[in-house]
């Protein structure tokens, strides 16, 4: 169990070594990061297969955990560690130079660290390096529209990047510990005050800017409209899950009280309710997918609000369907960017890449029987079962929203799909990025067809994630008094 | 109109903290894991300097995250400069007094920056801060004579040899004894400059890290045409 902190340093360690490696050679440059990335897979993928059901702690560099850092393992934090290094060979920038590889590298070893950590003074320094990568790569591209939304994400993330280390500062003055397992046995009486729940709105707000949380993810659509659309679906689809993960284990090892799912319920309609409204006024298709993003986000914080293993359950859905098809859109939009009005009759030209992006559209829709049906089905049913108007009103706002939702892919469909257009002076979409795309919307009818042992996976990896006991004994063998 | 917003939040959120901060128990932290490493620590790590101790022992993972945030800027700013237009002519150079005052103090930068980084197991300093004065070193020749530019792939060869050093006792540990970072080389007299195991080897590799990287950084910046006001 040992070895899973090489899914950490191995990135780590190609990142530091690319630069030199691609001066010596290119091609042994280009392909020591992917061949890394997919050790670390297979690697993750074997500790997956042999924890099983089980729950393991691992001590980093010996010292037991209250003292020293922890990396908490479960089937939760596993399936998003493995997701890292798939989708980040997913969606590698093949063709960037040198240091966009390091940087890519980089933010794969912080996104897997996040995953697996247990300490939150840890998470923090994973969370800063996920975001100094970011900005990297955001940076890197030249044209000063670009430059000018790296420059407005740096200065938020930044801000972000402050409030939460106030309130892990917070939480230390409060307990004097770092530790989550030992942080989850002394919450109910050290973090039970005011000082508690300002601890987590700012912690939520910090790492909510990643997240794409409501009153700060203004960064939102001008980063994903300038950056290249690998860099995009990175961002939109695994860095907004890790940061979503990150707030989560905080919810429900730390602050377990109804105030702190009560304010991230609130954020989640609020930003579903902005994010769609945007998306339908937005009068391009990155911008469109961008906000969508943002309406997506605020669905995956109201259902992981729901309480127990319902939330996590709905949460999770919702989360794993919005990781699989936001890149995959951003892929295919990469070529029909411009005004939407420009796009009349794209998709007749590109049949496969039409056909692919309707597939994606109607299951971010929830159209019956993709899985993005599903996913929303399970968070409404969840709400409605809840007592309280708070949970109606988020219920009812996720159907207007979803009303709002079809009404502009819909009508972004027609447009792609419509006769009219003049010459074709759009590019075709490269077979890569074609390819790749393919290979998700694979997934997503394999999600369809297999939809029973699915549902019965994420039962099991729910019921461990909410299950406190375990997650304490596990990361704190002998619990100090 | 704006400005006024701007400020009243800025107030509002001022005040808040100040609340906060109001609440929180000053000169009575709760000890729990600072009273349990500080009893100990010596014993554990061997190294006098327990600030040390957690550095690279109890929070080595930390800074190794820490080593790469500084090295993720570099690159970002790297990539970032690398747009911009080089230098056609570089500046004339620096005059007598800066010229020689470089020179002179080059050597001094140097040993002062080499001590604190050997000694931070010791002593207050280590590998941060003794990197920073060696890339200080670096860079005042740069000042006095921007002609004699430094070597980018000598320092990208530093820069990534030292980081993959770090690394590398971290796999050996984790090899030798199953823990990823675990100090080796037993732990030796407590205050003798070959003690503490691989904490010293570690300091020496953020050091060396931390230098080439400030000093490639700063060449890069030298190197670039601002843009036109």
């Amino acid at each position: 169990m040992n070895a899973v902190v090489l899914a950490v340093a191995l990135p780590l360690l190609g990142a530091f070594l690319t630069p030199s490696l691609a001066r010596l050679s290119l091609p042994l440059g280009r392909l020591f990061g992917p061949g890394l990335l997919a050790f670390c897979l297979w690697l993750l993928w074997g500790i997956a297969r042999a924890l099983g059901d089980a729950t393991a702690g691992v001590a980093l560099g010996g010292f037991a955990p209250p003292l020293g850092i922890a990396f908490h393992l479960d089937r939760l934090a596993l399936l998003f560690a493995l997701a890292v290094p798939a989708m980040v060979l997913a969606l590698w920038p093949w063709g960037g130079r040198p240091r966009e590889w390091s940087l890519t590298l980089v933010l794969a070893a912080a996104a897997t660290g996040l995953a697996l950590s247990g300490d939150l003074f840890n998470l923090y320094v994973f969370y800063e390096l996920l975001a100094v990568a970011s900005y990297g790569l955001i940076a890197a591209n030249q044209r000063p529209a670009a430059q000018a939304a790296a420059l407005r994400y740096l200065l938020l993330s930044a801000a972000g990047s402050a409030l939460a280390l106030l309130g892990i500062a917070l939480v230390y003055t409060q307990t004097g510990t770092l530790n989550l397992a030992q942080l989850a046995l002394l919450a109910p009486v050290s973090l039970d005050g005011p000082l508690g729940l300002a601890a987590f709105a700012l912690l939520l707000l910090g790492i909510g800017v990643k997240a794409e949380a409501f009153p700060v993810n203004t960064w939102v659509p001008e980063v994903y409209a300038t950056a290249p659309s690998r860099l995009a679906g990175l961002l939109a689809g695994l860095v907004s899950k890790l940061a979503v993960l990150v707030i989560v284990r905080l919810l429900l090892v730390v602050f377990q009280r109804p105030e702190a799912t009560q304010l991230m319920l609130v954020l989640g309609v609020l930003g579903i309710a902005w994010g769609e409204l945007a998306a339908w006024r937005a009068r391009d298709l990155s911008r469109q997918l961008a906000w969508s993003s943002v309406g997506q986000l605020g669905i995956v914080f109201v259902a992981f609000s729901l309480p127990g293993e319902t939330g996590v359950l709905a949460g999770l859905a919702v989360a794993l369907h919005h990781l699989l098809v936001k890149p995959a859109l951003f892929l295919l939009a990469r070529h029909w960017n411009g005004a939407l009005e420009g796009l009349r009759g794209a998709a007749r030209r590109a049949p496969l890449a039409g056909a692919l992006f309707a597939l994606f559209a109607l299951s971010l829709v929830g159209v019956p029987p993709l899985p993005g049906f599903w996913a929303k089905f399970v968070t409404l049913s969840g709400l409605f079962a809840q007592p309280g108007p708070l949970c109606s009103l988020a219920a009812v706002v996720i159907l207007t929203a979803t009303l709002v939702e079809a009404a502009y892919l819909f009508r972004t469909l027609t447009l792609l799909f419509g006769p009219g257009g003049e010459e074709p002076r759009m590019a075709p979409h490269g077979a890569l990025d074609l390819g790749t795309a393919t290979a998700f919307a694979g997934l997503l009818l394999a999600g369809v067809i297999w939809l029973q042992p699915l549902t019965g996976d994420l039962h099991g990896i729910a019921r461990q994630a909410v299950d406190m006991d375990t997650y304490v004994d596990t990361d704190l063998p002998t619990p100090r008094p | 109109m704006r400005n006024l917003t701007t400020l009243l939040f800025a107030a509002g959120l001022g005040f808040l903290l100040l609340v906060l901060a109001a609440g929180l128990p000053y000169g009575h932290p709760p000890m729990l894991v600072g009273q349990g490493i500080l009893q100990q620590a010596p014993a554990t790590t061997g190294a006098a300097n327990i600030v040390t101790s957690v550095v690279l022992a109890y929070r080595g993972l930390d800074t190794l995250g820490e080593l790469s945030i500084l090295f993720a800027a570099a690159a970002g700013a790297g990539l970032v400069l690398g747009g911009h237009r080089r230098r056609r002519r570089p500046d004339p150079d620096g005059g007598f007094i800066l010229i020689a005052g470089a020179d002179l103090m080059f050597p001094l930068l140097l040993v002062v920056g080499l001590y604190v980084i050997l000694h931070g197991h010791l002593t207050p300093g280590g590998g941060f801060q003794g990197g920073v004065i060696l890339a200080a070193a670096f860079f005042l020749p740069l000042l006095g004579r921007p002609r004699e530019a430094l070597d980018h792939t000598a320092i990208s060869w530093i820069e990534g040899l030292a980081g993959a050093a770090f690394i590398a006792i971290g796999l050996w540990a984790l090899f030798a004894r199953g823990d990823f970072l675990a100090p080796m080389l037993g732990k030796g007299v407590l205050g003798q400059l070959f003690s503490a195991g691989t904490l010293p080897l570690l300091y020496a590799a953020v050091g060396l890290k931390v230098g080439a990287e400030l000093s490639g950084l700063l060449a890069d910046l030298a190197a670039t045409e601002a843009r036109d006001p």
